[in-house]
């Protein structure tokens, strides 16, 4: 066991939107003997990393109220936390090109309507004579809900951190943690290269790491990390508000408030594993596939084009909660490529949990991990 | 919206050429007495209707009938809404190409087409073109006329230069130098010919106690430099304005601004064979007009600049007077009550002795219009107030008086004429600086002695907006260092945007103190470090301190390298930077991600390949 540098209350491993947003979050409610561990710089990981969409239009009841308490959080972003991220309420244009899918989408809007998101559904025809822009040639429908909308990701996690260190807490970037020490099936400390830090719980929010972090303590987390690929363009005056995504289509793409145009598609053939690298295949296919959809995008140049992991979790929702084998140790993992936009309420809710023992503004009780101990699993359908 | 006769050419009863002040407030009046805006037709050559009045960023003087205290470009879309509620038509970056004997043909630059109309009645509001000025490599790229300077950089906010020299101490050289000064360039100069202001001494002090020097009796010999401005050679002129040996000096600039008069657009009125004459007091060729504004041919009537060099307000009052002529002959209506009152207003407007110019120009004509009536006198500052009261300093008869009008307590007056010089009564004044963020010529201060130190109150229309407690220097009425002080407090104006900054100054001081300059950090620390994002060595720093320390926390937050360039000249500086703050060597630093591509790559040359490679397989 290296020096003791320090203790604190609570250690949270992982610099990016859920560390830094639950830093935060334990600090409002009083706690704010923090401490989060980030082995690179903040938002190095996947938040930095990702498109930076905000939406509501979930298949599950569940997940339509997370979201939707995530955008309250949102809306007043700037006011409780102190900093502007770019947030805009653009609106998310769901396209479906698949007589299946769209009857999905469709039965999706009842639910989302039954919780009161307000989402429309539109013919092609309402799509391009709204978004005349966007060629509709094979759209079967879309849903479009104007309380979507998207953030600058990086700006977020550097609000969040800079609230949660006047607050009091701790941030310790280029600080990796190596082993977590648990004692009588309690978490008592963690190591890390710069020195051991005493603690009273421990909770992984290490993202593409999740699995490998939760080794540390034993406990096995279904989770595995793919690559999704990602790139933007350059600055055209804004007139895009909107995320535009498709599932059966496989893309995503909004204006970001610079004017650049970010997009990016899943690819099936991704193995497991981490890696950063990009590839030269999926310029040629999201370019060729988008200049179809969108023909303004022609006249455009790529800027830059990197990675980041989606950590997926077998349902394609995040896993979030408290440990049954080791006490003390707290998990919010598994966000299968929609962790940020979920971040405010989730990092809330287990503010709640840490402090209080439970949670009150929302129930996060379906994403604990002892789901996948049942037999049925109600897999999330809206993930590119 | 027109009547199509055979031909395809398009009939209206009334076109009006030219959608600046005059023009407008023209196609207001009309459409407004025919009660249908679709019989009037605005044609203009700029991409937004208004004239000159979107490129104006200075609150305008007069009264507010006339949008007095209303910045420029929000009169004009003030006046744009107003006729598009009529439904009046306008054709934009369309030229009148020519008044025919037949037709009157539009060229559409846009869409590279011409049309044709007929009217039964034409109000030209042409309004002016610049003059030039000769001197030695007047061609070289960074001589600018000052209507260029301000449509670059207030209508496309584009910066056509850093440091300027201007040409002209007229209302608008005076008035571009302040908006340049406001925009973050450095005017090293303005000169002038003649001996005196001929712009209102107002919008001179504004700019002097900034520390621009005006120099009088000077002109231009010579821009210098081999592929741009570089600077410029300016010399003392005798009284027949010719240079004088031996007193030239060398300014260095990147910019050299032509503020040196106007001239009307007379050329449309002479193809209706309207008569022209020169009356250089109006600004040289003008069309022959009665005072309804018509012309010399019965059916064509003009307003504003083109029918003598003058101001928006008047331009307006043309406008609607050649409007409601043209309307009453349309109608048959009797317009003439409306009529007169705009009489009345030019009337009034053109009594001080800004309009003298004026006035003898239209008495050639055989217009006459009467002088004087209005108040000079001067009051005197009243000595070292206890509590915040207002000082005007607007020593010259203009016709203006916001300041009278927006005093709540009723303060203020001008003496009954809109051309008085103002005076406060000061049992009534409260302090309130209602009239400091009102009066165009940002000529109202106000003052206090208190026990330790006096306050003066300055308007301010500058960024950053100073923050409470910073120490500033003071500056006096030429720009002069006079004292150190400190802000006190700011009022913020978020609607009008002129604020009051106040300054705490030593007592004795608040007669001289007139603007304060912030004592910030060194030039080199607001140079851009990226200069595809315009990202400055301040902006890096401050980030640095607040612990933001790694590169690419920062370039992500300040998107620098985030350019074109993509950081291949910010990269080292940024991390030089960390190192210079953080202490730790540049070598052990964390270079960051080098994402390709490495230059933006079209997505159509993508696109193109791809599917050159599909094909292939």
């Amino acid at each position: 066991m290296s020096e003791v540098k320090g203790a604190y209350n609570v250690c949270i491993i992982g610099g990016g939107i859920t560390g830094t947003a639950l830093a935060y979050s334990l600090c409002n409610l009083g706690e704010t003997s923090v401490a989060v561990f980030e082995k690179s710089y903040l938002s190095s990981g996947s938040t930095g990393r990702c498109g930076g969409g905000i939406r509501q239009q979930w298949s599950t009841k569940n997940n339509v109220r997370l979201a939707m308490r995530s955008v309250e959080l949102f809306e007043h972003f700037k006011e409780d936390v102190g900093t502007d991220i770019e947030y805009y309420q653009g609106g998310y244009l769901m396209l479906s090109y698949d007589e299946e899918e769209a009857k999905q989408f469709e039965k999706n809007v009842e639910i989302q309507r039954e919780e009161g998101l307000d989402v429309e559904i539109l013919t092609p025809k309402q799509v391009s004579e709204r978004y005349p822009y966007i060629n509709t040639k094979d759209l079967v429908l879309a849903t479009f809900c104007q309380k979507d909308g998207h953030a600058n990701p990086h700006k977020a996690v550097i609000g969040y951190a800079q609230a949660a260190r006047r607050m009091g807490a701790k941030i310790y970037t280029h600080t990796e943690v190596l082993g977590i020490d648990v004692q009588n099936g309690k978490v008592v400390g963690v190591d890390t290269n710069q020195g051991y830090f005493k603690c009273d719980a421990v909770v992984n929010a290490s993202g593409p790491w999740s699995k490998q972090v939760s080794q540390l303590v034993g406990v096995d987390l279904p989770t595995e990390s793919y690559r999704h690929q990602i790139f933007v363009t350059e600055p055209l005056e804004n007139f895009f508000p909107m995320m535009a995504i498709s599932f059966a289509g496989n893309f995503y793409m909004r204006q970001a408030q610079h004017g650049q145009f970010i997009m990016g598609q899943g690819d099936k053939d991704e193995k497991p594993g981490i890696n950063y690298n990009v590839t030269f295949k999926f310029e040629k296919e999201l370019t060729v596939k988008m200049v179809e959809l969108f023909p303004f995008l022609r006249n455009l140049r790529i800027m830059r084009h990197w990675s980041g992991m989606y950590n997926m979790s077998p349902d394609a929702q995040p896993i979030i909660g408290q440990s049954n084998i080791v006490n003390n140790y707290f998990y919010a993992v598994g966000y299968s490529g929609h962790g940020f936009m979920v971040a405010p309420a989730v990092t809330e809710a287990l503010a709640e949990l840490i402090v209080l023992g439970k949670t009150t503004h929302t129930d996060i009780s379906y994403l604990n991990v002892d789901r996948f101990a049942n037999a049925e699993v109600e897999k999330e359908k809206n993930v590119v | 919206m027109v009547d199509n006769e055979a031909g395809g050419r398009k009939h209206v009863d009334a076109i009006v050429i030219g959608a600046g002040p005059a023009g407008l407030c023209g196609a207001i009046a009309i459409a407004e007495s025919i009660g249908d805006g679709t019989k009037v037709l605005v044609v203009d050559e700029g991409i937004e209707p208004g004239g000159q009045l979107p490129k104006q960023t200075h609150k305008f003087f007069g009264h507010e009938g006339f949008y007095a205290s209303v910045r420029g470009f929000e009169i004009g879309k003030r006046l744009v809404d107003k006729a598009k509620e009529l439904g009046i038509d306008f054709l934009m970056q369309t030229t009148l190409a020519g008044i025919y004997e037949d037709s009157i043909v539009a060229y559409d630059r846009n869409s590279n087409s011409v049309s044709e109309y007929t009217a039964d009645y034409i109000l030209i509001a042409t309004g002016a073109s610049e003059r030039f000025l000769l001197f030695k490599n007047n061609t070289l790229p960074g001589v600018y006329g000052a209507g260029a300077v301000q449509t670059l950089m207030n209508q496309y906010k584009v910066m056509p230069g850093k440091s300027f020299l201007i040409i002209g101490a007229g209302n608008i050289g005076l008035i571009v130098a302040y908006q340049l000064l406001q925009a973050g360039a450095k005017v090293k100069a303005i000169v002038e010919a003649t001996s005196k202001i001929g712009g209102y001494m107002v919008h001179a002090n504004k700019i002097m106690r900034l520390g621009v020097p005006i120099l009088l009796n000077h002109t231009i010999i010579s821009a210098l430099g081999e592929d741009r401005v570089e600077g410029a050679i300016i010399a003392q002129v005798d009284g027949k304005f010719k240079p004088i040996p031996g007193t030239e000096k060398e300014i260095t600039v990147d910019t050299i601004c032509l503020a040196v008069g106007l001239q009307p657009s007379v050329e449309l009125v002479a193809q209706t064979g309207g008569e022209i004459r020169y009356i250089s007091e109006l600004g040289g060729y003008v069309p022959v007009r009665d005072e309804n504004m018509k012309t010399t041919v019965d059916n064509v009537y003009v307003a504003g600049d083109l029918s003598g060099i003058e101001e928006a307000s008047t331009a307006m009052i043309e406008g609607y007077i050649a409007g409601y002529n043209i309307a009453q002959k349309i109608t048959g209506k009797d317009l003439s009550e409306k009529i007169t009152d705009m009489k009345n207003e030019l009337v009034e407007f053109r009594k001080g002795p800004f309009a003298a110019k004026v006035r003898e120009g239209l008495k050639k004509m055989g217009i006459s219009f009467p002088s004087g009536g209005y108040r000079e006198e001067i009051q005197q500052i009243p000595s070292s107030p206890s509590k915040l009261k207002a000082v005007i300093e607007c020593p010259q008869a203009i016709p203006c008086n916001p300041c009278e009008t927006s005093c709540p307590t009723g303060a203020i007056n001008t003496g009954g004429n809109i051309n008085g010089v103002p005076q406060v009564d000061y049992e009534k004044c409260t302090g309130c600086g209602i009239c400091v963020t009102k009066c165009p010529g940002l000529a109202i201060f106000l003052m206090q002695q208190r026990e330790e130190h006096s306050i003066v109150g300055i308007p301010y229309e500058f960024l950053p907006i100073p923050e409470k407690g910073s120490s500033v220097k003071l500056l006096d009425k030429n720009g002069k260092y006079v004292a150190d002080g400190q802000i006190d407090r700011v009022m913020i104006n978020r609607k009008e945007k002129t604020h009051i900054v106040f300054l705490k100054v030593p007592k004795g001081m608040e007669g001289v103190v007139r603007h304060f300059e912030m004592s910030t950090a060194s030039e080199e620390s607001q140079a851009y470090i990226c200069r595809c994002e315009e990202v400055s060595r301040n902006d890096v720093e401050k980030l640095i301190d607040a612990g933001i320390t790694d590169y690419e926390e920062i370039r992500r937050v300040l998107r620098i390298g985030m350019g074109p360039c993509g950081g291949k000249t910010c990269r080292s500086v940024v991390l030089q930077i960390i190192s210079e703050k953080t202490g730790v060597p540049i070598s052990e630093s964390r270079l960051g991600a080098f994402r390709p591509p490495v230059i933006p790559l079209p997505i159509d040359a993508i696109v193109r390949y791809a599917k050159g490679v599909d094909t292939d397989e």
